[in-house]
């Protein structure tokens, strides 16, 4: 309202270099908290927009039996009737699963193509451009991402792997080619061969697939779609695009949130060192205020002075952390950190954390830094302020 | 929902108002009831000790309680996304029954906080405090909003329901809503910009008369229709769309953000008006605020008047 006093803002100043060490100390752990609490938002943030953008290269509704509560292999001609359905432009039934391969303790994601057929990802059309999937004469063969290849090479596979099949039988399976490193957040754990192969593999009989996938070009039909796919079969879960957006969004909110839950109590703990060490003021602090008072300074000045001092404080802690915090994870990609959210696995992918600028993302931290650290020092300011002159001097 | 940052930053500030408005509350009932100016008991002087730090507490709720309705405002529009159906604020705050009253509250209690804010400054500029019994009063009054604000906004959050559909600000604001907001979208366009610019050039006239009770109610009035002209009228210009209406779309980054900027300008319009009429009444000067209050009043006119002029001369039509 006022107009700030820029001699008082250099007193404030002036008293927070006075004692040095204290202010410091002070500085040194906010600015701390404040960087990771900017870290963990950073990080969230990134890996949301990460997924979000991969959730748009998805097929638009994904269709999966379901029997005694589980996932279940599903009947390729519902294909066929899902087609038929108006503003479906496609639906492909996929044959895909894990194949857990015991020696390196790792799951490679297998997933079969066919020549001949449509593909509803960009990536694998071009990988069928490249190679030759429909050689019946000749062996099996398949193409695997960076990561397969490392796990496979270090276990002595360097041309061919032998997979185990459910009857306890092995498939020999030739290595045809490498992913591109482009495309490794997707195809790191990935194997990709003929759906004849996948389904010798799994032991999946010829009219059935592990699910179907829908294309709809139309976004605004894609729940009513999905509606009708359900009551044409109330067996199967019907999964769009739009609800893993929601879900992904769900997730990382609840993440970070629980780590903010958690922080709350780091946040009122240094709530309490900040009351504590600005209530107990030095003797001479209490002579400066006396003689500041005895001069004529008001309660009101020195009230001022007091929230200009903490002002500068959380407010340099708070662009101090911030800024650490962008160094943190956007040039060192915020190591031990990333691991709380992006899970573990043995195969996992490595990316780099897209820079993603929020600035909700900064108020969220300023409102979470900045406040909590002046509230603190309103009543041992007002303490301080209200000192009696004649007890202090005398 | 609960446990979304936004949400719950919100969730540990209010509990620090709470938190800080109880002492000063505790401590206004206490100046409310023993204050005597007059006396110079120990007791007086421990209270005008007091009244110090209740009155620093007010400022400094007050000071967050500014930026932390726009971050509301953003935090209800970022929520949006995860509520099936909504697609701006208009739908969260629609989602339950609490939403618009929470709305509301939190304006009005801005206002109060404002008015509080002004009482106090011109109680301490005089050195026989002459108000600050009535401004402890005032608090006292202003405290009970604050926590049905509080409490509101926990049950509201807690109550937002993820999988539970709700309406769109396309069907919330629309002339067909059998709701008084249907009634408020088939006013006449000329009437309401009779309304709305009379109500301006009013205003101009006055200030130059300088007859302050009458500017201060037109700014009351001015809030009212300025709300009305801009959801029926130039919120269409806003998006270049003669059927949508909706008040919160427009803070989106879509349209640069510019419901910010228009709700601010509003805002600190009519709170300085408004305040003048305060100033009037417990004899105070006020040749600022009646600056501060047309500039800000003027843009704000200048600024929805320039959406639809923009959109003449692109198009050469009127929606």
């Amino acid at each position: 309202m006022k107009n700030i006093n820029l001699y008082l803002v250099e007193f404030a100043i002036n008293a927070l270099l006075r004692a040095k060490s204290k202010n410091i100390f002070i500085l040194v752990v906010f600015t701390l908290l404040t960087s990771l609490l900017t870290a963990v938002f950073l990080i969230t943030g990134s890996i949301k927009h990460e997924l979000q953008s991969t959730v748009q290269a998805l097929p638009q509704i994904t269709v999966q039996k379901i029997k005694a509560g589980r996932h279940y292999d599903i009947d390729t001609i519902i294909a066929d009737d899902i087609i038929n359905i108006a503003g479906v432009s496609e639906a492909t039934p996929r044959v895909w699963g894990y194949y857990y391969f015991e020696n390196a303790g790792v799951n490679f994601s297998l997933l079969g193509i066919d020549q001949y057929e449509q593909q509803y990802k960009e990536s694998l059309s071009k990988v069928v451009e490249t190679y030759d999937f429909d050689t019946p004469n000749s062996e099996a063969q398949m193409i695997v991402g960076q990561g397969v290849q490392k796990i496979m090479q270090e276990n002595y596979y360097k041309d061919y792997f032998n997979f185990i099949k459910p009857d306890g039988s092995f498939k020999k399976v030739t290595l045809a080619g490498v992913f591109d490193a482009q495309t490794q957040l997707e195809s790191n754990d990935m194997i990709l061969m003929s759906k004849e192969n996948v389904r010798e593999i799994f032991g999946i009989s010829e009219n059935r697939a592990t699910d179907i996938v829908v294309k709809v070009p139309n976004p605004e039909e894609v729940s009513t779609i999905a509606s009708k796919i359900k009551m044409m079969y109330p067996d199967t879960r019907v999964i769009s695009s739009n609800d893993l957006q929601v879900s992904y969004q769900n997730i990382f909110d609840y993440k970070s949130g629980v780590f903010l839950a958690l922080f709350t109590i780091a946040l009122f703990t240094f709530f309490m060192i900040i009351y504590d060490k600005t209530s107990g003021l030095s003797s001479e602090e209490k002579r400066e205020i006396g003689i500041l008072k005895a001069i004529g300074w008001r309660v009101d000045d020195i009230l001022k002075e007091k929230f200009y001092e903490a002002f500068i404080v959380s407010f340099l802690a708070y662009t101090l952390g911030v800024i650490l915090a962008f160094g943190f994870v956007y040039l060192f990609q915020a190591p031990l950190l990333r691991e709380i959210f992006v899970g573990y696995s043995q195969l996992k992918t490595s990316f780099e954390l897209p820079f993603i600028f929020d600035l909700q993302m900064l108020f969220l931290v300023f409102f979470l830094s900045v406040p909590i650290y002046i509230a603190a020092t309103i009543i041992p300011s007002w303490r301080a302020a209200t000192l009696e002159v004649d007890e202090i001097i005398r | 929902m609960i446990l979304a940052p936004e949400v719950l930053t919100l969730f540990i500030l209010n509990g620090i108002f709470l938190l800080f408005a109880t002492v000063a509350f505790v401590l206004s009932v206490n100046i409310f009831l023993n204050w005597d100016i007059n006396a110079t008991t120990p007791k007086q002087y421990s209270l005008e000790k007091q009244s110090f730090l209740a009155a620093t507490i007010v400022k400094y709720i007050f000071m967050l309680k500014l930026p932390l309705f726009l971050f509301f405002v953003f935090t209800l529009d970022k929520i949006s996304s995860l509520l099936t159906g909504a697609m701006c604020a208009a739908g969260v705050v629609d989602a339950t029954e609490y939403g618009t009253y929470l709305l509301m509250l939190k304006l009005l209690n801005l206002y109060l906080f404002g008015f509080w804010l002004t009482l106090h400054y011109l109680d301490i500029k005089n050195p026989n405090l002459p108000y600050t019994k009535m401004k402890f009063e005032f608090f006292i009054i202003a405290f009970l909003f604050l926590v049905m604000e509080i409490v509101l906004e926990g049950i509201m959050f807690a109550s937002l329901d993820i999988d539970k559909m709700v309406s769109c600000c396309g069907s919330l604001y629309s002339s067909a809503s059998t709701s008084a907001m249907g009634d408020i979208l088939t006013i006449n366009t000329p009437l309401l910009l009779g309304l709305f610019y009379g109500i301006f050039v009013l205003m101009i006239l006055f200030y130059f008369f300088r007859v302050k009770y009458l500017f201060a109610l037109l700014n009351i009035t001015f809030i009212i229709g300025a709300l009305i002209s801009l959801i029926s009228l130039f919120g269409t210009y806003i998006y270049e769309l003669p059927t949508h209406h909706c008040p919160f779309c427009f803070l989106q980054a879509d349209y640069y953000y510019v419901g910010y900027v228009l709700y601010t300008a509003l805002f600190i319009g009519t709170f300085y008006g408004i305040r003048t009429g305060i100033m009037e009444m417990l004899g105070e000067k006020s040749c600022k605020s009646y600056n501060v209050s047309l500039i800000f009043n003027t843009l704000y006119v200048l600024l929805v008047t320039l959406y639809p002029i923009v959109y003449f001369i692109k198009n050469g039509v009127w929606l």
